[in-house]
């Protein structure tokens, strides 16, 4: 039998994918490795071990009010984003409306936007508009950068549902407002729930929007920002350990939802 | 005994109102009936709830913002003085091309983006061809899923772990020490170095998908085919698989450059006073007193136009047809 594949550029095809997740991985690694280390200032190699620093930030106020306003904005964020975007998806895969293809690239706007001149116009928007800056300023804005994401997973999940179920749901007596409850809901909700856990982790994760829109409380990349500026030690590490570890568990469960109700 | 209350639960089940469940009696009381149902009867009051709200959302927050920053961008006297009708002016476009202070970085970065955009898809596509074609299709999900679970960590602390990598006495100069290479570290962090490093490793993300979905709807007999004909391995790339997976280099080249350009934290933590970009320098107007922000308005829809010009140029060139991340 002929192989089509010589083995040599199988091998190095294989060997740049372990490099490349060699590469992915290692810095956080590193960066995990040093919230261990015994000392106050971040230099390899690591002589001592502790676990001092995880008590430190656990018992840290400062730490404890910004995860606790990110998760907040974060959760206020995915509601307001998942509403506005299944409400647009639906607008449009509408059947008889006119400019559909105006309307969902006006919807993906926000995504290919540079982040940064996102941030900047609606920090001068909110200004015309009189919206002081901070937690509302900061959950419009996310909401807007989510909305486009929730608009696609949405309507790829609408292109695939069955046009009849909905016919025979009102057929069976169902007004469109009751159809919409029992059939479409349902049937959106694994692009749903993906939706909303990955409008949760932008939120969380998101930097530039609340650098330029936010009040004085801090958020945790706000918090993370203003230590590692102010003097780095591995107490930085040990809170950006915690938090990376709580996101990709939170990431990975979503993974498992989305693959469950895909089978 | 079993068998017949199974049975008239059954029935009962059966008999009882076709809506069952909360929403279900909601949905049947009168108080519904009469209000939402009516109204849900009426084919313009359903037009006008489903197009409503969804209209109203993207004029105002998906257009106002850079409307409102296109207007502010030519007034000359900023913030307005009440009663004082503003007045509107270039000066503002100017200034950024009479300075060097302005202009230079703004070149620095569309070089930036351009590096960082080439690299990061010469980095990846064997990785995306990989795991689209060579992996057997049972553990690609799992060999993908490697992959995208350090991009749940969030930018700034992906950022943040570079700087273990790289800083003087991070990994790799304490490892090159060691070993007897170098006597003192190499200066790394805080150059144009370790700024599109860091760019590199957070967007290779935008990059591996699309050209992950691209390649693997390349039918594999077409491949075989080629190597059927003679076609070496790299003619079967060029000839091939290559311009198979355009849509994919197309949607990753496109995502990860609009992304380098306004990276914003990345410069912050990663970048030095010899690798100043122009994120950074429309940040500057913005932080400070509030009469520079016609400037940095103005320097923001440079930007913005001059990098959207550049990826609709080289889509017309290259020829994708649209911008997707699966």
């Amino acid at each position: 039998m002929r192989t089509y594949f010589s083995d040599l550029p199988k091998t190095a095809l294989g060997a740049s994918y372990w490099l490349f997740a060699v590469y992915l991985v290692l810095p956080l690694a590193l960066m995990m490795a040093m919230s261990f280390k015994d000392a106050n200032f971040i230099a390899f190699p690591i002589g001592n071990w502790t676990l001092d620093w995880y008590g430190k930030v656990l018992h840290d106020k400062q730490f404890l009010a910004a995860s606790l306003y990110s998760i907040g904005i974060a959760l206020a964020t995915t509601i307001c984003a998942t509403i506005i975007g299944v409400w647009i998806a639906l607008l449009v895969s509408a059947e008889n409306i006119w400019g559909k293809s105006a309307i969902f690239a006006l919807a993906c706007l926000p995504a290919v936007v540079p982040g940064l001149i996102n941030a900047i116009s609606m920090r001068i928007f909110i200004r015309a508009v009189d919206i002081p800056t901070g937690t509302f300023a900061i959950i419009l804005s996310h909401t807007v950068h989510a909305v486009p994401f929730v608009v696609i997973m949405v309507l790829t999940r609408l292109r695939s549902m069955p046009a009849n179920l909905v016919d025979a749901a009102r057929d069976l007596g169902a007004d469109p407002f009751v159809a919409f409850l029992r059939v479409t809901i349902p049937y959106l909700m694994p692009a749903l729930l993906g939706g909303m856990i990955f409008c949760v982790l932008t939120s969380i994760d998101d930097f530039v929007r609340t650098f330029f829109l936010g009040g004085y409380q801090p958020t945790l990349p706000m918090l993370i920002f203003a230590k590692v500026q102010g003097g780095m030690s591995p107490e930085i590490n040990a809170m950006a350990t915690i938090v990376l570890v709580v996101t990709t568990a939170v990431g990975l469960y979503a993974e498992y939802l989305t693959r469950r109700s895909r089978s | 005994m079993v068998d017949t209350t199974t049975q008239s639960r059954a029935v009962a089940s059966l008999a009882s109102p076709r809506y069952a469940g909360w929403i279900g009696r909601a949905v049947s009381s009168s108080l519904y009936r009469n209000t939402i149902g009516r109204l849900a009867d009426n084919r313009w009051i359903r037009l006008a709830v489903l197009a409503g709200v969804p209209l109203i959302w993207l004029v105002m927050l998906h257009i106002g913002p850079i409307v409102q920053m296109t207007n502010i961008s030519f007034i000359a006297n900023y913030p307005p003085q009440p009663g004082k009708s503003s007045d509107y002016t270039l000066a503002n476009y100017a200034l950024f091309f009479s300075d060097r202070l302005y202009f230079m970085p703004f070149i620095r970065t569309l070089i930036f983006a351009a590096v960082v955009t080439v690299s990061t898809l010469v980095i990846v596509y064997p990785v995306a061809y990989y795991v689209a074609k060579v992996i057997q299709p049972k553990n690609r999900m799992r060999a993908l899923l490697l992959l995208l679970i350090p991009f749940w960590a969030g930018e700034l602390i992906r950022t943040f772990s570079i700087i273990m990598l790289l800083a003087n006495r991070g990994a790799v100069n304490v490892l090159l020490r060691e070993l007897g290479f170098i006597d003192r570290p190499i200066p790394m962090l805080y150059t144009f170095f370790s700024l599109s490093f860091g760019v590199v490793y957070l967007l290779a993300l935008y990059m591996l998908l699309p050209l992950y979905s691209a390649i693997e709807k390349i039918p594999t007999p077409l491949i075989h085919a080629a190597a059927d004909l003679g076609a070496g391995p790299f003619q079967r790339f060029r000839r091939v698989i290559l311009p198979l997976s355009r849509d994919g280099i197309v949607s990753g080249c496109s995502l990860v450059y609009l992304t380098a350009v306004g990276v914003f934290a990345a410069p912050l933590l990663l970048g030095g006073p010899n690798a100043v970009i122009f994120p950074e320098v429309i940040a500057m107007l913005f932080h400070g007193s509030n009469d520079k922000w016609p400037e940095g308005a103005a320097f923001s829809m440079i930007m913005l136009v001059i990098s959207l010009t550049t990826v609709g140029l080289f889509m017309r060139v290259v020829g994708g047809r649209s911008i997707r991340l699966m």
